[in-house]
């Protein structure tokens, strides 16, 4: 049935949705956020790793609701569950980590700085970092961001300090700190979506060690289900439909976007009509959202005239290590090994970008240090190994004693992940998930100079690691990505003929319809990406309350 | 902070288990590749039935939960520390198989159970309860090695997986009796308190109400 028609409706309410929500409602106007999973409370946030990792807590079964992947346009399609986020109120920030960086002035300019580079489609952003840093500074105020910034040759500017100091980190962060001054390189403060104090009637973080992959249950986690949200129901003026499955969207005659429709709880079919629809389901969701709205006007599907919704396809490339220092071995030397602090938080990003080609690429990235994730069967299922190499019985209970006695330390690589134009969403209608809907079916071609880029962060890293002196280096992988960061379905840019949406995240070719998930990113960066999704929505949502007021 | 995935071409299925989602817990894939099983239960009279558990089970019939419970103990035997059968694992994966979300798992999994039943009698002329507990090994290895794609490779995969997570998952779901999995691993003392779920939070009833996107 037909809904009564409403100001903004806005589907999915993460990192994108939520701060649309929320500016909107308090511009006084009315809002509705579609959710296609739960909403969860503090309450259903409990440590058990069963319910949080292990099933469809926070990520559909690939079963009911897969994504489909190949390596190729040649390739043969997998089913999968890669390229989900999330299914709940809060999205991806839920069950985040929460490191917040930012992007750089660089990352603005990729194309200009990087010249052309053959077999990726780079471009520079329509805006500059000087446009874009007001709304980072919003954004960490309204979530709750902890940290301190320390100068480096790529430092961003920022126009004061965090809004709340840094978390407490365990004693061998100390330690990354003296090794990279040994190496003239620069040991920073990594930046969390996390609260180290008491915060806007949040409570603080109480170091409990499970947090990325969980829910927080103190609220100290700034996901968008913890700060957004709330602020935003509290105006009055939004109303959220969780377990609501937006299904397409529809256009009149004059092919403005006029309603969603979408099932709700008990799989009924509604129409939800409004004068502004925002979509923000994520890079790979929103793509399959917008091709399967199709129309006689759009028969490609929404807004894509162009050809491009879904291509330029953005992950984050991947590199991990790890070091195990073995705490019977090394107690004496480092009683504070075994302390239970849960964060690290130390980055280094002196190799953010290239003076030259030397190493086969420009644009590198971000190393983040961190514990292990504690997850006791994640951990143990690697121990296991698979196939020939696999093991069981007495070797995989002599590998989980060992396991007892180590602390391992790893860092993550965020390296630049290149739009090349063999990577791309499609829909394909042959497969439909449990709503009956043709999922999105994803292509990979990576570029080269991704996985030398990659590569050689993680050798700066295991250098690192050497240095604290530890037990084991075990090399995880060079050449992976992660796909809970998506971008660049719906690119913004100036010119209609290589852009999905304008400077304001509006699409060229319907005039009341945004996205503000990661799609409208021409680049990737090298960073975690949460941030600047939530920034960014600030920012369109300043431009388009100052538009609706004007009438 | 994301899901990793391995760039090799292909997707193996186990690189699908054990993939992260977001740091730290693969969902547990269940294919369609299954083993033949066959169009009728062998009779059981063929054989003196085994003993059987006298523990209550919803899943499985008695032989099949002694045969699983005989497997599990072999992928994590007991010496000097607890092993499978010590912190109530077969009682987990009876229990968990109930989820109807894992019906697919479920079917898998008793067919690789009689597929493992059918081997062990057809290389040891006993069932594989009787069978030694080097004759279980090497059983389960050829299902080891049988590799990805095949029915045996997959059974073979999901009893590890299950096996884990009844030995070192919440203690609510049924298995993880006293906590011996984490204090084999050190779980328990890495921010021990704060990890613990609250008091009385059911698992498996956790599982069906929030776990529920419908």
């Amino acid at each position: 049935m037909t809904k009564d028609a409403v100001d903004i409706c806005i589907i999915g309410s993460g990192a994108g949705g939520a701060p649309m929500a929320l500016e909107l409602g308090r511009a006084g106007f009315k809002v509705v956020v579609l959710e296609k999973g739960a909403h969860y409370k503090p309450k259903d946030f409990v440590h058990d790793e069963i319910l949080n990792s292990r099933r469809n807590f926070f990520m559909p079964l690939p079963w009911e609701e897969p994504h489909l992947w190949r390596q190729g346009s040649s390739g043969r399609y997998e089913r999968t569950n890669s390229a989900w986020t999330a299914n709940c109120v809060g999205g991806g920030t839920v069950h985040m980590s929460g490191y917040f960086y930012r992007l750089k002035p660089v990352d603005f300019r990729l194309r200009s700085t990087l010249g052309e580079v053959k077999g990726a489609n780079l471009a520079d952003w329509p805006i500059s970092y000087e446009e874009f840093a007001p709304f980072y500074d919003k954004a960490e105020a309204e979530l709750g961001v902890s940290g301190e910034a320390r100068p480096h040759p790529f430092a961003e500017p920022r126009s004061g300090p965090y809004p709340l100091p840094p978390l407490d980190v365990h004693p061998i962060a100390k330690e990354i700190d003296r090794v990279c001054g040994e190496m003239k390189w620069n040991s920073l403060t990594t930046a969390r979506g996390i609260i180290s104090k008491p915060y806007r009637g949040r409570s603080a973080c109480s170091y409990c060690a499970l947090c990325g992959s969980y829910g927080c249950e103190m609220g100290a986690k700034s996901g968008t289900n913890a700060s957004v949200i709330p602020a935003a129901l509290a105006t009055g003026n939004v109303e959220l439909r969780p377990k609501c499955m937006a299904r397409s969207i529809e256009v009149d005659k004059e092919g403005r976007a006029r309603s969603v429709v979408y099932l709700d709880a008990d799989g009924v079919e509604q129409e939800q009509p409004a004068k502004v629809i925002v979509v923000s389901c994520t890079a790979v969701e929103s793509a399959r959202l917008l091709l399967n709205s199709t129309s006689s006007r759009f028969p490609k599907g929404l807004a894509n005239g162009s050809g491009l919704v879904g291509r330029n396809l953005m992950f984050s490339s991947f590199g991990e290590s790890r070091a195990t220092f073995r705490i019977s071995k090394q107690k004496a030397s480092r009683p504070w090994l075994t302390a239970p602090d849960p964060f690290v938080n130390r980055s280094i990003q002196d190799f953010y970008l290239m003076p030259d080609e030397r190493f086969g690429f420009r644009k590198g990235g971000t190393l983040g240090f961190m514990w292990t994730h504690p997850n006791p069967i994640f951990a143990a299922v690697g121990l296991a190994g698979s196939g020939k190499e696999g093991v069981f019985g007495k070797e995989l209970k002599d590998r989980m004693r060992a396991y007892r006695d180590s602390r391992i330390l790893q860092f993550e690589v965020y390296g630049e992940f290149l739009a090349t134009p063999g990577t791309y969403v499609t829909v394909e209608p042959g497969v439909k998930d449990k709503y009956g809907i043709p999922v999105a079916a994803i292509t990979m071609d990576r570029h080269p100079k991704d996985f030398a880029a990659t590569r050689f962060l993680v050798e700066r890293g295991e250098e690192v690691l050497a240095r604290l002196d530890p037990d084991d280096i075990e090399r995880v992988g060079v050449a992976g990505e992660t796909t809970i960061l998506q971008h660049g379905t719906c690119r913004f840019g100036k010119d209609p003929a290589t852009s999905v949406l304008d400077k304001d995240c509006r699409a060229h070719e319907v005039p009341n319809l945004y996205v503000v998930d990661g799609s409208f990113m021409p680049s990737a960066g090298s960073v975690p990406s949460t941030l600047t999704i939530a920034a960014n929505s600030f920012r369109v949502a300043s431009q388009l309350v100052r538009k609706l007021k004007k009438g | 902070m994301a899901r990793k995935r391995s760039s090799a071409g292909r997707l193996t299925r186990r690189s699908f288990i054990q993939r992260l989602t977001f740091f730290g817990g693969g969902v547990v894939l269940l294919g369609s590749t299954a083993c033949k099983r066959p169009a009728e239960e062998p009779a059981q009279a063929a054989a003196a039935p085994p003993p059987v558990e006298n523990s209550p089970h919803a899943t499985f019939t008695g032989l099949e939960l002694a045969t699983m419970a005989a497997a599990c103990e072999r992928i994590l035997p007991r010496d000097e520390d607890p092993g499978a059968r010590d912190a109530n694992v077969p009682a987990y994966i009876d229990r968990i198989l109930q989820t109807p979300e894992l019906k697919q798992m479920k079917a898998d999994f008793l067919q690789g159970l009689a597929a493992l039943e059918r081997r062990s009698r057809s290389m040891f002329k006993k069932g594989f309860v009787e069978a030694t507990p080097e004759q279980q090994d090497e059983l389960l290895t050829i299902f080891k090695d049988s590799g990805e794609g095949t029915g045996e490779g997959h059974f073979y995969e999901i009893l590890v997986v299950l096996t884990l997570e009844g030995f070192l998952g919440d203690p609510s779901y049924g298995g993880n009796k006293d906590r011996v999995g984490w204090r084999l691993v050190g779980f328990d003392t890495v921010g021990t308190v704060a990890m613990a779920p609250p008091e009385g939070y059911d698992g498996p009833k956790c599982l069906r109400e929030c776990g529920d996107h419908r």
